[in-house]
């Protein structure tokens, strides 16, 4: 790429003017061509080689304890949702390469016992392999991006990245006693912070308001809600059954759960602002305006192109670039702030190319901040709500992500070609992904030039 | 006159010295910014095909920019490649065997190519790399590399009488005169204050050298007293991108630039310049008079199309 930035450079030296036409100072520069125009941004030699996303779904996010899923065991959240991508595309379950989980808090063997039990829950046949990936709030995003590095990589042709969470089953907790070591590393020490103080440190050291947070949370609720409402989440939502105990007479009721239980579509400032900061006494964050402590899965089922043309089927998305970054544990909130560009320039293009994300709402703090240094436009960000309103299941929000963006992404046509994931991840790091529209760009428009044959960008145009 | 529709976008087109009929043509795609590129051997119509028909067409890995025909042999090609390569291609093996040699010394993006008319036995390329490379068809190396300007070198044109003598055009704003007996150039001359993108000698006057530079002038020179030039020629709305001196006619030049035209001059009369053409829609970029057919031209471009036809006529009409 940088050869043919030198290239044009040279060639746009010689269309400097000498005199009259521009004027001295000539606005004629050499950029990297935006997306949209011929060569737009960086594409594989090989069309059919990019890695494609066919079906992504989870299931309904719910409270956890409280929620539809405080009964359910976590391998009976993750098994509807591997079952559901087999299903909805007719594809053969043994031709899958590798089936890579996202999930944090449960203890690590066992977990991949769960996932791998999953599996086979779904119909998977004993010939497919499953791993588990721990990058805390990322995971779930890690876990399809890793699925995309080893597509790209050529260890398989198809493959499933999913996450997986019951904060019922394992709720957020330290085992054994802390090295005392860490007294002199202050950033090790800061590791240790809970979620909520670092994002009380957000909030102080770039003075975002409590006003500003439960607005943030009020309209993702909003959000939240009118999406559901309008049955934006029906194609992504697996229903899944399951049963609820009643905590009083200890009966157990089958049901089957298909919408968000953490929703709260009334939800005002003036509510917001009663509740008492959590985590500090004259701090700002509080339950209403941090993401909600949930249970869900969520899956993602990759392959390469060419693959998918050969099958037929319907592609939802292209996955470009995946970067994780990492910052200052003790406001480990900034993470998007950082990871969204790093991501965004790997897959040459610019913020102003990205037409919708999702940004992890870990708290309302960290989310303004990260909307505000990167100057976003609200409007493309959250537009079904994010984790104040759906809940936040840590391994799986990033898989979740990936099902509600690329959906939007489809409803909303061609103007929406690319679209972004992101979160902040405890202990200092972001995470984000780009992904593109699947049917952006065809096998023709692929190595067509530009149709006018014009040298003017679509800017001058 | 015949049109030829290239896929890629033209970069350079060249008669051959030994068939009045055949032209070979340098294209690369997306502009020559990335991709591609492909060679075109074309056979011009004959009584029996009405239409221009390709005798051969290579492909390769990057652009291609330029292309001379040897002078010794009549199925020879060199071509300077966008990737800092010059590969030799030869008419008489299928694609499969080609090229038949490829070197691959410049660091940077082979700008033009030229073949020995004197001896016959050599070539030069000129790089982005800065530099000039002496070439022989038998070596494995360069025999000789001139590393002088401090910019991108668009083109090294060897002298029509003198076989050790050629002059050099870089974008560092001045053109050099170096005879390969020496160590360094002969001479250099500060020919204008933008980049320089191409010269040629007069095939008449081994003395008279024209420069087609950046400033939108052609200027012409005599390489005896270059302190100013015989000539400047204004006419052109943007970058003179190619210059060609006529081989049949003393002052006459033909000339193609960005701002799409071909032109014709004549340095020797008052208003030189003596013919426009204005068909291409894009850049031109690549421009050729026959040797064997007096007032022949050739022209390609980015707007993907080559003319052929005769000097006084339409490129259009046919």
């Amino acid at each position: 790429m940088e050869k043919a930035i030198n290239r044009q450079r040279v060639l746009l030296e010689h269309l400097r003017p000498s005199s009259s036409v521009y004027g001295s100072d000539s606005s004629i520069s050499a950029s990297a061509c935006l997306a949209g125009d011929s060569a737009a941004y960086h594409r594989t030699a090989v069309f059919g080689d990019d890695v494609v996303i066919v079906a992504a779904h989870r299931t309904p996010i719910c409270k956890s304890k409280r929620g539809g899923f405080k009964d359910t065991y976590p391998d009976d959240l993750l098994a509807p949702v591997l079952k559901a991508l087999i299903e909805k595309t007719n594809l053969n379950p043994s031709e899958v390469g590798d089936i890579v989980v996202g999930t944090v808090l449960a203890p690590g063997s066992q977990r991949a016992s769960e996932c791998r039990m999953a599996a086979f829950y779904a119909g998977f046949p004993e010939t497919v392999p499953v791993r588990t990936v721990n990058r805390q709030c990322s995971s779930g995003l890690q876990a399809v991006a890793d699925v995309a590095a080893a597509i790209r990589a050529g260890f398989y042709d198809i493959g499933i990245g999913a996450g997986l969470e019951s904060m019922t089953a394992n709720p957020m907790a330290w085992e054994g006693s802390v090295n005392p070591k860490v007294k002199i590393f202050e950033q090790a020490q800061n590791c240790l912070l809970p979620m909520g103080i670092t994002s009380e440190n957000v909030a102080h050291r770039f003075g975002v308001t409590r006003q500003e947070q439960d607005q943030a949370a009020v309209e993702s609720h909003r959000r939240a809600a009118a999406a559901t409402a309008s049955g934006k989440f029906k194609d992504e939502i697996i229903p899944v059954p399951t049963k609820i105990v009643d905590p009083k007479t200890g009966e157990e009721k089958p049901v089957t759960i298909s919408i968000d239980d953490g929703i709260r579509p009334n939800a005002t400032l003036s509510d917001l602002a009663k509740l008492k900061p959590v985590f500090k006494k004259d701090g700002t964050t509080t339950a209403g305006n941090s993401s909600q402590v949930s249970d869900g899965a969520g899956a993602v089922l990759l392959m390469k192109r060419s693959v998918a043309l050969q099958k037929g089927l319907p592609i939802l998305g292209v996955f470009r670039t995946f970067a994780a970054v990492g910052v200052d544990p003790a406001i480990m909130g900034v993470g998007p702030a950082v990871a969204i560009p790093a991501a965004v320039k790997a897959a040459g293009l610019e913020l102003d190319d990205i037409d919708l994300f999702e940004i992890n709402e870990a708290f309302a703090s960290q989310f303004m901040y990260c909307r505000n240094k990167l100057g976003l436009d609200p409007e493309k960000i959250n537009v079904n709500g994010g984790a104040m309103a759906l809940g936040h299941p840590l391994g799986a929000t990033g898989a979740r992500c990936v099902s509600t963006l690329l959906y939007e992404m489809k409803r909303r046509g061609k103007d929406c070609r690319f679209g972004v994931i992101s979160m902040c991840i405890g202990t200092g790091m972001g995470a984000a992904a780009v992904f593109e529209r699947g049917d952006a760009v065809d096998e023709l428009c692929n190595v067509r030039k530009v149709g006018s044959n014009s040298l003017l960008s679509r800017d001058a145009r | 006159m015949p049109v030829f529709k290239t896929p890629f976008n033209g970069y350079s087109v060249k008669f051959s010295p030994f068939y009045e009929s055949r032209l070979a043509v340098a294209t690369a795609q997306n502009f020559g910014i990335l991709g591609n590129g492909r060679i075109h051997v074309l056979d011009l119509p004959s009584s029996t095909s009405p239409q221009i028909s390709e005798l051969a067409s290579f492909d390769t890995a990057d652009g291609v920019y330029d292309l001379a025909w040897s002078e010794s042999h009549d199925s020879l090609l060199v071509a300077a490649i966008a990737d800092g390569s010059i590969k030799i291609y030869d008419l008489s093996l299928p694609p499969t065997s080609n090229p038949i040699r490829s070197f691959l010394e410049h660091s940077r993006e082979a700008h033009s190519a030229d073949y020995n008319p004197v001896r016959r036995d050599s070539f030069l390329s000129a790089s982005w790399d800065d530099s000039v490379k002496l070439w022989t068809l038998d070596r494995p190396t360069s025999v000789r590399t001139f590393k002088e300007h401090a910019y991108c070198v668009y083109s090294a044109v060897w002298n029509p009488r003198h076989a050790d003598v050629f002059a050099s055009a870089s974008g560092d704003c001045t053109l050099r005169v170096w005879d390969v007996r020496e160590p360094g150039s002969t001479m250099i001359i500060p020919a204008h204050d933008f980049e320089i993108l191409s010269c040629d000698w007069n095939k008449y006057d081994d003395c008279c050298i024209a420069t087609a530079s950046v400033d939108k002038t052609i200027k012409v020179w005599d390489v005896r007293s270059y302190r100013v030039p015989i000539s400047v020629l204004s006419g052109h709305g943007y970058a003179v991108r190619k210059v060609r001196f006529s081989p049949h006619r003393q002052g006459l030049m033909v000339s193609c630039s960005y701002d799409m035209t071909v032109c014709l001059w004549d340095y020797m009369l008052e208003d030189a310049l003596v013919g426009r053409y204005d068909h291409h829609t894009e850049f031109a970029v690549g421009v050729d008079m026959s040797v064997l057919v007096e007032g022949l031209l050739a022209s390609t471009g980015w707007d993907e199309f080559v003319y052929v036809w005769q000097n006084g006529t339409d490129p259009r009409a046919f």
